[in-house]
């Protein structure tokens, strides 16, 4: 995956070429530009839907803020926008919020998703029931699994205290409010972690695995010198999606604590959202939706580089 | 071609004549309502809106959302100059960017007056009133009002040996610490959470010092003034030096304080007025008729308690086609005997008359301490740059309860907050 | 990939199923207890919900149900929200995958480009464009129609599909569209009839994920749709009111009613993702 686009061009479309196939002229019309044909309506569709809104997002990032009139009418501010951001403490507080989030966050996710990965992967009898089992929290409505665990985080009547026999208040104390959303998160979103190593374990050719098992290989040195390296494409795509996602996560934090207590779970996102839905500074939340954009690029633009430094290893 | 023109230029020339007609006839199908979804809605959509269908034929299509997408939809609407919204309900701290899209009531009251005589302005709280004014225009008719007042649990004060709730901070504090039974119960409840809530459970002990926030026109900030930074620490103190406050109340916000008092967890607490009503409800709290009301204590004696104000309007958009219609469906809710019959169930109308009738004082309890502390209390501010400042004062407020910050330092850093969010939106000299 | 032939001895390939099911079953209960817990919610009354300690046996009762299946909105809410996902779905797939065999198979000037392009604009919190896109909307005069729900969400799903497909289609190995092509076929025609029923496996997972952020998106839903158009998260935020509330039995109600036909979907379709996998075609 990746790396070969040298050789697609050399032998791909150039071997098609002169080679007299196809019957009429516009089938081979169709045939020459299918790639471009082939990419005309997702380009289309984004640049018309979501590329405008985006842009003028961006636009909007450099416009002064005008609170009573009409939604767009501020003037042109320059860089007002970011330098207010950039000295703003809550600003601040919420970027360092959000690395130590995502770092814990993916990681977790990635692990756990690889584990039960590799456990449903395996061919026994009735493993189609766990297969749909833990496909399941992914698929509750964000909102109603934020509620439910807040009522299990509950201090006095929820389940989670009762087994472990204390009173923490897990999501009212700025040291455990933070892991707690963590907790909901990994467990909303570690099967669909799963759900895509899945589909990449069960796409890679079984001859290595075989061939290293029938050399005499333990299971584990099979996991890690072979397995692990063919699934490290799938890896990259989880991490760079979950990054991506948990980067900007916001249903949780939303319902569970708002961004308290006391900032503590004050992410990027609830910030923005708070700039642009709750203050309707909405010059100030764009500023801070693309300086989001940034700076996430920048961290899968690093992931990428090193695995792709590891690859060519 | 030409066959084209001369049907559509008939068809014009139809259309001119018939205008009169037409305009006379124009009765809308349906009229759209946006408001939020708080559950007080009852009597005017299960009530009052068929009353109005059967008497009118139109239909009102209720479009109720989360506090959120009910903002975003009337910004993003009026603010494109939709003709979508015939009836807007907007909040308090709304009404400074609505107000330019709104129509001037004032003129308009007099047009409800003449078709119904009994319709009385001046019985409307002036607390009310100027809540629902902005920049001298009147936005729309107020139709519901909260204001924070002070609950207790009678019997437990008498208990402790106090006949009379708190009139100033000393005697709260030596009540508050004898009734302080942790962890079963607490003394004093509050909504701790970082968020909306915040502002209401405070900002009464900020008023009753004598603190303010800022001064509009000028851009002043007062918030860090030595009142207002007394009556934070005093605030953070109940939590983090008396320990009267349930731990969880930091995660609490409006169902949960109802919450809290229907399962005994506080013996007082300053909160929604209306609110009285569903924790002294036996069939719903474990203290069902175990509460008492009285308006907020001031420092030093109980004609100096201030609260805060809020709630919502009810107005007719500028944009709309439909705005007689809309008018009068907003008259007939607002009216005294439908606001009489909402009051029963859960809401709380800004009417002097009804908030002080003897049965609603009878069935309910608190409606002449809400009336009371509504003459005296302060709005919520209107300003559009209010929503930023309000959030930015959560975050001071959730730093001091947390014991992270000193009320002096966490302020005097509001203020720097509030200096760059002034300056944004270009307010007094900023 | 099964790991069972092969390696070790019988005893320890049955300590090993063993150890696996064990795995298996731990994990089950973890993630499917808070499921089971919000089914039980929606079994409770009010005072139930809050009772202490939490309640493990009582006595149900479907009150809740009643009161969330009486209500004409949800019936309608619910359509709505199957329509607009399968739509979202569906324009994602078609639009989407055709794009990501372009970017595997047949690399054209400024095609990296366009696809990291793709995936930045995935980067940019869905709460920017939310305003800006009903302005958009309502210029067009699709605001308060299902249609804008689809276009939005197709939005979001699209550079999510178009990346996942991509990472498929390069894993496929290509001398089964060449000799395709090499017979006569149109490139349309073999990705078609060749490559698209091997990456099935692929579709299903990318389809799942559209689904899910499909059917349970909230905030656009609430934005660009009105009363008759809305879907079920919109309707179900109805019950976690104001003043006086969650109401926590109608709200699990109409969750457990709302997850029903995305998990019959899952459990259909990963009888696919398995079925297209363990056919062998792949391995060749």
């Amino acid at each position: 995956m990746g790396g070969t686009t040298t050789a697609v061009r050399s032998t791909g479309v150039g071997a098609m070429r002169g080679s007299g196939y196809g019957t009429a002229g516009a089938q081979r019309w169709i045939d020459r530009q299918f790639a471009h044909l082939a990419v005309l309506p997702t380009t289309a569709l984004m640049l018309l839907i979501f590329g405008i809104p985006l842009l003028f997002s961006l636009y909007l990032s450099f416009q002064g803020w005008s609170p009573e009139q009409a939604l767009f009418a501020g003037n042109f501010a320059g860089t007002a926008n970011y330098q207010d951001l950039l000295t703003d403490p809550q600003f601040l507080k919420s970027l360092s919020v959000t690395f130590l989030y995502t770092a814990l966050t993916v990681t977790t996710e990635l692990a756990c998703g690889l584990g039960i990965a590799l456990l449903l992967n395996i061919d026994l009898p009735w493993i189609g029931l766990f297969r749909t089992a833990l496909v399941v929290p992914m698929m509750i409505t964000p909102i109603v699994a934020a509620l439910c665990w807040k009522l299990l985080l509950d201090p006095d009547h929820g389940v989670v205290n009762y087994w472990i026999g204390s009173h923490i208040v897990w999501l009212g104390r700025p040291d455990t409010a933070l892991i707690s959303v963590m907790v909901v998160n990994l467990w909303q979103n570690a099967p669909y972690v799963a759900v895509l190593l899945l589909a990449g374990l069960r796409s890679l050719p079984s001859e290595p695995v075989e061939a290293a098992s029938i050399d005499g290989a333990s299971r584990w040195q099979v996991f890690w010198h072979i397995t692990l390296p063919l699934l490290r494409p799938y890896i990259l795509v989880a991490l760079l999606l979950r990054t991506i996602f948990e980067f900007r996560a916001f249903d949780n934090i939303y319902v569970m604590t708002s961004g308290g207590p006391a900032n503590a779970t004050m992410t990027l996102s609830m910030f923005t959202y708070l700039a642009s839905f709750v203050r309707f500074d909405l010059s100030l939340g764009a500023a801070a939706s693309w300086l989001m954009l940034v700076m996430c690029l920048l961290l899968c633009l690093f992931f990428i580089a090193v695995i792709r430094r590891r690859d060519a290893n | 071609m030409a066959q084209l023109k001369r049907r559509t230029l008939l068809q014009a020339t139809a259309g001119v004549l018939a205008a009169p007609q037409i305009r006379a006839q124009s009765k809308p199908e349906k009229l759209v309502y946006v408001g939020d979804n708080g559950p007080w809605h009852y009597v005017m959509v299960e009530e009052v809106a068929p009353a109005f269908e059967k008497a009118t034929g139109i239909k009102i299509d209720f479009t109720l959302l989360p506090v959120d997408p009910w903002r975003a939809r009337l910004r993003a609407e009026l603010g494109s100059g939709s003709s979508g919204i015939d009836v807007a309900q907007f909040s308090i701290s709304m009404t400074g960017w609505m107000a330019p899209h709104m129509e001037d009531h004032t003129p308009l009251l007099a047009q409800i007056k003449a078709k119904d005589p009994s319709f009385d302005w001046n019985d409307y709280l002036a607390g009310p009133q100027k809540a629902a004014t902005y920049d001298g225009k009147l936005c729309g008719l107020p139709y519901r009002i909260t204001t924070g007042i002070f609950h207790y649990q009678r019997a437990l004060l008498e208990k402790a040996g106090f006949a009379k709730p708190p009139e100033n901070w000393e005697q709260f504090l030596k009540i508050a610490q004898a009734v302080n039974t942790p962890p079963d119960r607490y003394a004093y409840g509050l909504m701790g959470m970082q968020a909306a809530g915040m502002y209401p459970s405070f900002v009464s002990w900020l008023y009753s010092n004598g603190g303010r926030t800022i001064d509009f026109k000028t851009g002043e900030i007062f918030i860090n003034d030595a009142k207002a930074v007394e009556a934070l620490q005093f605030y953070g103190d109940l939590i983090t030096k008396y320990k009267l406050v349930p731990p969880e109340a930091m995660t609490w916000q409006f169902e949960e304080i109802v919450a809290g008092g229907q399962r005994d967890r506080y013996a007082m607490v300053q909160m929604f007025a209306p609110y009285g009503t569903l924790i002294n409800d036996p069939k719903i709290s474990t203290t069902g008729g175990k509460w008492a009301w009285t308006t907020v204590p001031g420092p030093h004696n109980k004609d100096e308690g201030r609260t805060w104000i809020d709630g919502h309007t009810l107005g007719v958009p500028k944009y709309t086609k439909n705005k007689e219609w809309a008018l009068e469906f907003i008259a007939m809710c607002c009216s005294h005997d439908w606001q009489k019959k909402a009051m029963v169930r859960g809401n709380a109308p800004p009417l002097r008359s009804v908030l002080n009738d003897p049965e609603m004082v009878e069935r309910i309890g608190w409606p002449p301490v809400g009336a009371e502390a509504l003459e005296t209390g302060i709005p919520t501010p209107g300003h559009p740059v209010w929503d930023t400042l309000e959030v930015q004062m959560r975050s001071a407020i959730a730093q001091v309860q947390a014991g992270q910050k000193t009320a002096k330092v966490a302020l005097d850093e509001l203020a720097t907050d509030w200096q760059r969010s002034l300056r944004r939106a270009g307010v007094g000299r900023g | 990939m099964s790991a069972l032939s092969g390696v070790g001895s019988r005893r320890s390939k049955l300590v090993f199923a063993g150890s696996v099911y064990l795995g298996l079953i731990a994990m089950t209960a973890v993630f499917l207890f808070p499921l089971l817990w919000v089914i039980g919610l929606s079994l409770k009354t009010r005072l139930q919900v809050f009772a202490v300690p939490p309640l493990f046996i009582w006595r149900p009762t479907l009150e809740n149900y009643a009161g969330v299946l009486g209500q004409a909105d949800f019936l309608q809410a619910f359509v709505n929200s199957l329509v607009v996902s399968s739509g979202a779905v569906l324009l994602s797939l078609c639009v989407g995958v055709p794009a990501a065999y372009a970017f595997a198979r047949f690399p054209f000037r400024g095609g990296s480009f366009l696809f990291f392009s793709l995936l930045i604009m995935r980067m940019l919190p869905p709460i920017a464009v939310l305003v800006p896109m009903y302005i958009l909307f309502s210029k067009l005069g699709l605001t308060t129609t299902r249609f804008s729900v689809v276009l939005a969400y197709s939005t979001f799903s699209l550079p999510l599909v178009v990346w996942i497909m991509r990472g498929f289609f390069e894993d496929l190995p290509r001398e089964l569209e060449e000799s395709a092509w090499v017979d006569g076929a149109s490139r349309s025609a073999a990705f078609r009839h060749v490559v698209l029923p091997l990456i099935r496996p692929g579709l299903v997972a990318a389809s799942i994920l559209c689904l899910q952020l499909a059917w349970n998106d909230f905030l656009f839903s609430a934005v660009l749709t009105n009363n008759a158009t809305r879907t079920l998260p919109v309707l179900m935020a109805a019950f976690s009111g104001g003043d006086t509330g969650t109401d926590w039995g109608g709200m699990t109600a109409s969750g457990v009613l709302v997850i029903l036909p995305v998990l019959i979907f899952s459990f259909a379709a990963q009888r696919h993702l398995v079925a297209g996998l363990s056919s062998g075609a792949v391995k060749g």
